[in-house]
């Protein structure tokens, strides 16, 4: 009896730690944007003193937690390369297991947007005959996505199988 | 245009039928003689009739026109179609991609003997594999045309390259076919009435009338009345789609033709097929019937309503019935029994995920198949071959980590066939996992891609 989602007798492969860089930074962002708008407010609403600092303190509250669960989340990312398939990992609370073999792939995507690009990361995703594979990894090194992306087409072409 | 099928008639320019803007634009002329009835008995047009007659000229032209300027026909493995009046389209189809050739007759165009020809193409909209209208003779022989090249092309039939080309018609089956199935009325018309839809209309009428004469209430007709024409019209709909059910089989595959005013024809191409799925309504299984789904490569389903649906290849049929044709359409890629399967109910501990339904959630892994069932008031079983499974897909959320379940999907292409083992124990949904793996990798390496 295995583990549910133990690897499959190999270790997974972790993704970038840039990720984790990646979507703190939106967090803070996000998090700065609010804490502005809510002072705006604040100078705007006759509303008593006591509920803006309420709502800065949950605020702070969410973005602490998702601060964690971000790393929580990254640290939960793994893929792991077999001669005829490709097994992915993801989500700390709602865990995914997902085996795509080679054979089913019916192209590979790599995505890069602007700030993944600044942090020097792309993902890669597997596409196969079925909408409902949602087999994806984020926040690889780009040099990594395009060696994976390269390696997934050869063997997806060799391996390939009838619809 | 109604000529003859020889060899030498593919290389020509053909034309639709020069009927097809006339029934194309049967519903608007019937509009137009049904809104200015009034003036034209009276032999003064009125502005909304000029107005008509104006659209109604305008579309002849137009018409006319469209039908002059587009052509189609067969070169180097293509089907060729120019269309446009003014602005030029042409379409190209490559024959071995075309997934099915179904012939259709819409109730106009069956008036006048016409007939469209509706091709999948994998990858491609409906609109783009669309031929209307034809003759009836000139659809079949074009459509025989174009799936003996096909097979040609992809060199795979069994009999040699070209078989006999012969007009198969679209209404009665065509000898040398196997009857499989043929659905009755009497059958058909009972299993409407205990349809889900019709049970649950009846439950809230008579709730209705009880409240009525125990309350005094009598809000809700108003409600009620919309609510009964959907339901009419729904069953009707049925009714109509599903009159003169008849499965045979050919070397092509399975031939569906049904239809009381759409008549319709369509192949299952046997080795497209991607896996069925078994209903059983709770009302039916006194009666021990059972309906039968198919997902098929390239089709994917447009109408999800509770109206008829292409996906059918039986609507009503006996339990055993229904699981010989399952077994007819997965021949291709084994010899699967599904009902042979043994299914493994969830845990008891999921009733504190699924209240109500955990008792109804089975799995399976058979020599050839991956079967789940599941459904209070509706049991559906769903049934993929090994050969045809894509990717697996395990999936946790915090509540069932507490009760240590998981839940395991089988994803297969866009169809009515979803096989998945809801809320398992998390160890024994690993477990099925990797072997599921194991048996669908052997059965792919097995399996010969059909061209």
């Amino acid at each position: 009896m295995n583990e549910p989602f133990a690897p499959p007798g190999q270790d997974w492969q972790a993704v970038s730690p840039a990720l984790a860089r990646l979507r703190r930074t939106v967090l803070v962002i996000v998090t700065v944007v609010t804490t502005g708008l809510l002072l705006a407010l604040a100078l705007l609403l006759p509303l008593p003193v006591w509920s803006w600092i309420l709502a800065l303190v949950a605020l702070g509250f969410v973005a602490a937690c998702s601060w964690v669960l971000v790393g929580r989340n990254v640290r939960w990312w793994g893929y792991a390369e077999r001669d005829e398939d490709l097994y992915i990992r993801h989500g700390a609370l709602f865990r995914t297991l997902v085996v795509v073999p080679y054979g089913r792939m019916q192209y590979v995507d790599v995505q890069a947007g602007p700030l993944e690009q600044a942090f020097g990361v792309a993902s890669v995703h597997l596409h196969t005959a079925s909408p409902g594979t949602s087999a994806r990894i984020p926040g690889l090194p780009a040099a990594e996505a395009a060696r994976l992306r390269d390696r997934l087409t050869a063997l997806g072409q060799s391996q390939a199988a009838g619809l | 245009m109604s000529a003859p099928t020889e060899p030498s008639v593919e290389r020509r320019f053909r034309r639709l039928s020069p009927l097809t803007p006339l029934v194309r634009s049967a519903i608007l002329v019937v509009a137009a003689l049904a809104s200015t009835w009034d003036d034209l008995l009276r032999g003064d047009l009125g502005p909304l009739a000029w107005m008509f007659l104006a659209v109604l000229v305008a579309g002849a032209v137009y018409g006319a026109a469209s039908w002059l300027r587009t052509t189609y026909w067969i070169e180097a493995d293509e089907l060729r179609v120019d269309t446009g009046v003014l602005s030029r389209q042409s379409r190209r189809i490559r024959v071995d991609r075309l997934q099915g050739i179904d012939i259709v007759q819409p109730f106009v165009a069956r008036l006048f003997g016409l007939a469209e020809l509706k091709m999948d193409v994998a990858g491609g909209s409906a609109r783009e594999g669309s031929l209307a209208f034809l003759t009836l003779r000139d659809a079949q022989a074009l459509r025989e045309t174009l799936l003996a090249q096909r097979e040609a092309v992809r060199g795979t039939v069994p009999g040699g390259p070209h078989p006999t080309v012969g007009p198969a018609p679209a209404t009665a089956p065509a000898a040398g076919d196997r009857l499989v199935a043929r659905l009755d009325l009497s059958t058909l018309l009972l299993s409407l009435l205990l349809s889900p839809e019709t049970v649950l209309f009846l439950l809230a009428a008579v709730a209705w009338v009880v409240a009525m004469s125990t309350l005094g209430w009598f809000g809700g007709v108003a409600a009620a009345l919309p609510v009964l024409g959907g339901l009419l019209l729904t069953q009707f709909r049925k009714l109509s789609a599903y009159y003169g059910f008849v499965v045979t089989t050919s070397t092509r595959g399975l031939q569906i033709r049904r239809g009381l005013f759409e008549l319709s024809a369509q192949t299952v191409t046997l080795s497209k097929v991607q896996g069925v799925v078994m209903s059983e309504p709770l009302m039916w299984r006194r009666m021990g019937w059972a309906r039968l789904d198919v997902a098929v490569a390239g089709q994917v389903e447009v109408d999800g309503g509770g109206g008829p649906s292409a996906s059918t290849v039986m609507p009503v049929a006996p339990r055993a019935e229904v699981l010989l044709m399952a077994r007819l359409l997965l021949e291709a890629s084994g010899s699967p029994d599904a009902d042979a399967v043994e299914l493994v109910g969830a845990p008891a501990r999921a009733r504190w995920a699924a209240p109500v339904s955990w008792r109804h959630l089975s799995f399976g892994i058979g020599e050839d198949v991956v079967v789940s069932r599941e459904g209070l008031l509706i049991r559906r079983t769903h049934v993929v071959p090994h050969a045809r499974v894509q990717s697996l897909n395990l999936h946790q959320g915090p509540w069932q980590r507490r009760l240590g379940l998981a839940d395991l999907r089988v994803d297969s292409p866009p169809g009515p066939v979803r096989v998945r083992g809801r809320h398992r124990d998390a160890y024994e949904a690993r477990d099925l996992m990797a072997r599921e793996r194991v048996l669908a990798e052997a059965a792919r390496g097995s399996f010969v891609r059909p061209g």
